[in-house]
C-alpha cells in the first residue's frame, strides 16, 4: 500500500518519515501542493497536528473513497472539523491537574504493542504533551489508551461502516512524545507500517 | 476600521479565532489563499497567527508590503516563517526550554523592556513567560517591548522598515492557547487582544 504523509508545517516531517520516503514506503506532500489526486493514489494517510482542517474538508470525499477501498488514516490532534459521519468535536480536559494526565493502556494495538505508555506521559518531566483531552470515540470504536481517572479515550481505532480504519490520537504526534529517541523512532515506523496495512 | 485575521485552519487557529473567548477581536477571518481577493486597505490591522506556513503567505508578500507602505499595520506571532512574507525581519531561533519552571529558582528570563508602553497596562512579565523559540535583530529605530534572558528582542514594533507598522513577536500564544496548553498564553491574549483593538484598530500610532 502507498502511504501519503500530509506535511502541513514547515521544518520537515522528521528523519524516520524522510527515510521512509527515500525507500519508497511513503509519499510526503506539502499541504499547499496537495490535490485530491494525491489522496486518490494513496491507500494510507498520516496527518499531523498542523493539518489545515478547514482545507481538509475539501478532501473528505477522496478520504472516504480511500477508506472505502480498505485504506487507513492516522490522525493526530484535536478534531475541530469532524471530517466523516461518526466523528465529533474534540473535548478538552477542564482545568486539569497532574493526575488528570495519567495514561492507561486499555487494549492491545499493533502500534503500541510492548510500549510502556508511561514513557510517553512526560517530556523532561512535564506532563500534557501527549494530550489534554480526547476526540469522542464513535460507537464501535476500540479504545487503546485512556487519559486521567475517567479513562477518556485519547487513542482509539475505528472501522467506519463504509470501510477502512482510523487511528485517532488526540494530542501531539504520539511518535514525538516522551524522552526516549529509540521509542520515538519505533512509534514513527509503526505509524507508517500501520497506515500501510503492514501491521 | 476593523481587524482581519489570517486563518490557516489548524485546530489551534480554529480554537483561538472561532470560539467565544477571543472571536470578537477579529472582524474578518480570511484564509491565506484569499489574500489576493481582499482589499487590505479596508482593515486597520492584519493579524498573522503563530505557525502560519510561510509557503501559504509567500505568494502574497508583495500585497502585504503594499499594504504596509500605505500605512497599514501587521501583527505577527511566533513560529511563523516571517521573512517569507514580511520585510525586514531577522530571526534567530534558540533551544526551547519548557521545563525551566521545574528547576530550583527557575527564571526563563523574559523581561519587559518598555514598562511605560500601553500594552503593559494589560500584561505583566508572567503573562509573557511560557517558553522561548528565538529572538530578533531589530532595525534601528524599532521599539523593543520585551527581551529574553540575554536581552535580545522577542517583541517589538517596527515603524521604520515601511511606512506602516509591524508588531512582531517570537512568542507563540495562539498555538498554545488553542491547544489548551500553558495558561500564560491565554493570559497573554487576554491582555494583548484588547490592546490590539484599542491601540491598533485605527491608522494613527498608539
Amino acid at each position: 500500500m502507498s502511504v501519503l504523509f500530509v506535511q502541513s508545517h514547515s521544518g520537515g516531517p522528521g528523519t524516520v518519515f524522510e527515510a521512509a520516503a527515500q525507500s519508497g514506503d511513503l509519499a510526503i506532500v506539502r499541504e499547499r501542493e496537495l490535490t485530491p489526486a494525491h489522496v486518490e493514489r494513496a491507500d494510507g494517510l498520516i496527518t499531523t497536528i498542523h493539518l489545515d482542517q478547514i482545507g481538509w474538508l475539501g478532501f473528505a470525499a477522496a478520504v472516504q473513497r480511500l477508506l472505502g477501498r480498505g485504506g487507513r488514516w492516522v490522525f493526530n490532534g484535536h478534531m475541530l472539523r469532524p471530517f466523516l459521519p461518526g466523528l465529533a468535536v474534540y473535548m478538552p480536559l477542564i482545568t486539569p491537574k497532574r493526575d488528570d494526565f495519567t495514561l492507561t493502556r486499555l487494549a492491545d494495538h499493533p502500534v503500541f504493542a510492548g510500549v510502556d505508555q508511561q514513557k510517553l506521559a512526560k517530556n523532561r518531566g512535564v506532563a500534557g504533551f501527549y494530550g489534554r483531552g480526547h476526540n469522542p470515540m464513535p460507537a464501535g470504536g476500540s479504545a487503546i489508551n485512556g487519559i486521567g481517572p475517567s479513562l477518556y479515550p485519547i487513542d482509539w481505532e475505528w472501522a467506519p461502516p463504509g470501510g477502512g480504519r482510523l487511528l485517532i490520537h488526540a494530542g501531539n504526534e504520539f511518535w514525538g512524545c516522551g524522552d526516549d529517541p529509540a521509542l520515538k523512532t519505533q512509534l514513527a515506523e509503526r505509524a507508517i507500517a500501520w497506515a500501510g496495512g503492514r501491521i | 476600521m476593523s481587524i482581519l485575521a489570517i486563518h490557516p485552519g489548524a485546530y489551534y487557529h480554529i480554537e483561538s479565532f472561532e470560539t467565544p473567548r477571543f472571536a470578537g477581536y477579529f472582524d474578518r477571518l480570511a484564509r491565506p489563499e484569499e489574500l489576493d481577493r481582499l482589499r487590505l486597505d479596508h482593515f486597520a490591522a492584519v493579524l498573522i497567527p503563530c505557525r502560519t506556513p510561510g509557503d501559504r503567505l509567500a505568494p502574497h508578500a508583495g500585497r502585504l508590503r503594499d499594504y504596509l507602505d500605505r500605512g497599514g499595520t501587521v501583527v505577527v506571532t511566533g513560529e511563523s516563517e516571517f521573512s517569507q512574507f514580511l520585510p525586514g525581519i531577522t530571526f534567530t531561533s534558540q533551544p526551547t526550554n519548557w521545563w525551566w519552571w521545574l528547576e530550583p529558582g527557575g527564571d526563563l528570563g523574559v523581561r519587559i523592556a518598555q514598562p511605560g508602553h500601553g500594552l503593559f497596562r494589560r500584561l505583566a512579565e508572567r503573562d509573557l513567560t511560557w517558553h522561548l523559540h528565538g529572538w530578533f535583530d531589530v532595525p534601528d529605530g524599532a521599539e523593543v517591548l520585551a527581551v529574553n534572558g540575554e536581552g535580545k528582542p522577542i517583541l517589538y514594533i517596527d515603524e521604520v522598515t515601511t511606512a506602516g507598522r509591524m508588531v512582531v513577536t517570537s512568542l507563540d500564544p495562539f498555538f498554545h492557547h488553542g491547544s489548551h496548553f500553558m495558561p500564560a498564553t491565554t493570559r497573554f491574549l487576554d491582555g494583548f487582544l484588547p490592546w490590539m483593538r484599542e491601540a491598533l484598530d485605527h491608522k494613527e500610532n498608539p
